[in-house]
């Protein structure tokens, strides 16, 4: 059975669609019903975040970071508040490091909820989205309690955190963590094993290891090709080598290694995994003053540093360079959700019309971090 | 044909399960409701039990709110908006600490501290505003804040400040002053000698 090269027909998806996770455009070559090419076109959220942080002092730079990844924005925080820490040669309080850590591992928890809930939908699942906003409604309470905001907390600040956990709030996350385990079964059930789920994304966009290497793609992506690399095992930041946890990659059990459901099943692996983690910083976290470390003027000496942390989406990085000012001289950011998009169109080619996105939804962009 | 069948027996007894999951949240939904009929209902402000000495921080992000009387006009808040959506004017009031009553300045401050400037203009452009809180923070007298919070006596909360037009966003808090009152406090023009 061979394919019938006829004219290929270019179909536009968005900008404005619901499917595509922002103001994305994907311009599909379609053969009939078959994906000859997808390009992605980008830039339509562009904000110039590169440009703003040469002009805004390193402390500004931070609510500009939540806009980057808004759906993980304690995650940007904190690996913009590293990159200029390591930059400063600069300690912070031991007791600032695990607040950290819980917040990004609960920020990460949310992340994974909107990722899966909105991939579900994608394919067709309506319940499971509302179940997992619910839950995800839930961590944005608790961040609300402690830092007033809901998405753009603006809370890991260089050298410290803008406030300390309010009375009562490692109790808080713990019900939290008590109430949230047994829905990951709940999701398992309703929609991980279901049937319909499965066949429509099982061996559907296999991404082989090769091809994610070579892309760059990082993160849970990448892990869902089998490969096992974790910034937070392989290059620990803060005091990531401090927590004992696993971290989940595809096996390819109900399909091959690397197609949708299984970059679908890391995500939900490593809910638990956060959930181990938050467990275990909230047992072992200090007393001690958030505000202690926090530096009057921040004004690195010269000279650049570059950054890696594990985002939820990936491997984020930040570039700063600094010539001694209060002002970044240049500031990059390596986003995992740019690479994770730019593989779209190499593993998306020969799958069905319908497939595009549901292997779109797998990869969990967000274009505010792609365009920036 | 085995397979054919078992396809059929795992979509069914999958689809079950997650029916069986519906079921009981229906069962269970004027327990576990979290829908809130908003005009009727309002979003319940979360406690914050701050706690460790730092309950002077409001930490909701919400309208910002500057209690005039008490700004000396150190423009800190100023340099510390990241989208530069505050903008103050001062003029040096000859007399520090001092009422002057014409314009309706004050002095002092309810810190006690001695006013050394009239603040002429203090525009906040909400419609601009990043809600980061940056500018609570280094306020020397706690005059600007978001409403809600540690203040909610003084300032209810207030989530919805939507405006028809863009321009009502411009939060005026400056003391309007007739011009002709305002002009012997401005600095006097150098007359041009022809």
């Amino acid at each position: 059975m061979g394919i019938v090269h006829g004219d290929l027909m270019t179909l536009n998806i968005g900008p404005q669609h619901p499917s595509t996770h922002g103001v994305l455009r994907l311009k599909v070559k379609t053969d009939g019903e078959i994906i000859a090419d997808v390009e992605p076109v980008i830039g339509y959220l562009h904000r110039c975040f590169e440009k703003h942080c040469e002009n805004v002092t390193y402390d500004q730079v931070i609510p500009y970071t939540d806009r980057c990844d808004y759906i993980a924005a304690m995650n940007n925080n904190f690996g913009y508040a590293v990159a200029v820490e390591e930059l400063m040669d600069l300690k912070v309080p031991e007791r600032v490091e695990y607040i950290r850590v819980i917040v990004s591992e609960l920020n990460r928890i949310a992340s994974h909820l909107l990722a899966l809930g909105t991939f579900g939908l994608d394919v067709g699942a309506f319940t499971p989205f509302l179940y997992m906003f619910r839950d995800r409604e839930r961590i944005l309470d608790l961040f609300e309690v402690l830092c007033g905001a809901r998405l753009l907390y603006n809370y890991i600040w260089v050298g410290g955190l803008s406030h300390d956990f309010p009375n009562g709030f490692e109790e808080k996350i713990i019900d939290f963590l008590d109430y949230f385990e047994p829905q990951l079964d709940e999701y398992n059930n309703i929609l991980t094993f279901n049937k319909i789920f499965i066949e429509r994304t099982a061996d559907v966009g296999v991404m082989p290891a090769e091809v994610a290497i070579s892309y760059g793609v990082s993160g849970p992506n990448l892990r869902g090709s089998g490969v096992k690399w974790d910034l937070r095992k392989d290059d620990p930041y803060s005091i990531y080598d401090k927590f004992d946890f696993n971290i989940p990659v595809g096996t390819g059990t109900v399909g091959t290694i690397g197609d949708c459901w299984d970059r679908y099943y890391v995500r939900m692996l490593e809910m638990s995994e956060s959930i181990n983690i938050v467990r275990q910083a909230i047992k072992a976290l200090p007393s001690g003053d958030v505000h202690q470390a926090l530096p009057k003027k921040i004004r690195p000496p010269k000279g650049s540093v570059y950054k890696r942390t594990e985002s939820p989406r990936g491997d984020l990085g930040y570039y700063i360079e600094s010539d001694g000012s209060p002002i970044p001289y240049r500031l990059k950011m390596r986003s995992p959700a740019f690479t994770a998009l730019s593989v779209m169109g190499e593993i998306s080619s020969g799958w069905m019309m319908s497939d595009v996105l549901a292997i779109l939804g797998s990869l969990d962009i967000v274009l505010g971090e792609i365009d920036r | 044909m085995s397979r054919y069948f078992r396809n059929i027996f795992e979509s069914i007894s999958t689809l079950m399960t997650g029916l069986g999951i519906t079921w009981r949240h229906m069962i269970r939904i004027r327990k576990d409701n979290v829908t809130l009929q908003y005009p009727e209902e309002r979003w319940p402000r979360p406690e914050r039990n701050i706690g460790f000495d730092f309950s002077e921080y409001n930490i909701i992000r919400s309208r910002l709110q500057v209690d005039i009387d008490d700004c000396i006009g150190c423009l800190k808040c100023e340099r510390a908006c990241p989208v530069q959506c505050i903008k103050i004017v001062t003029v040096k009031s000859g007399a520090k600490g001092e009422d002057l009553m014409d314009i309706g300045h004050t002095g002092l401050t309810s810190n006690g501290t001695k006013k050394a400037l009239i603040v002429t203009r203090f525009d906040i452009d909400m419609s601009e505003c990043c809600y980061c809180n940056l500018c609570v923070y280094p306020c020397p007298e706690d005059c600007i804040y978001m409403t809600g919070g540690p203040n909610s006596k003084k300032h209810p909360i207030d989530y919805e400040f939507s405006q028809y037009d863009r321009n009502d966003l411009i939060f005026k808090f400056a003391k309007e002053v007739e011009e002709e009152k305002m002009a012997k406090y401005l600095p006097q023009k150098e007359k041009v000698e022809a």
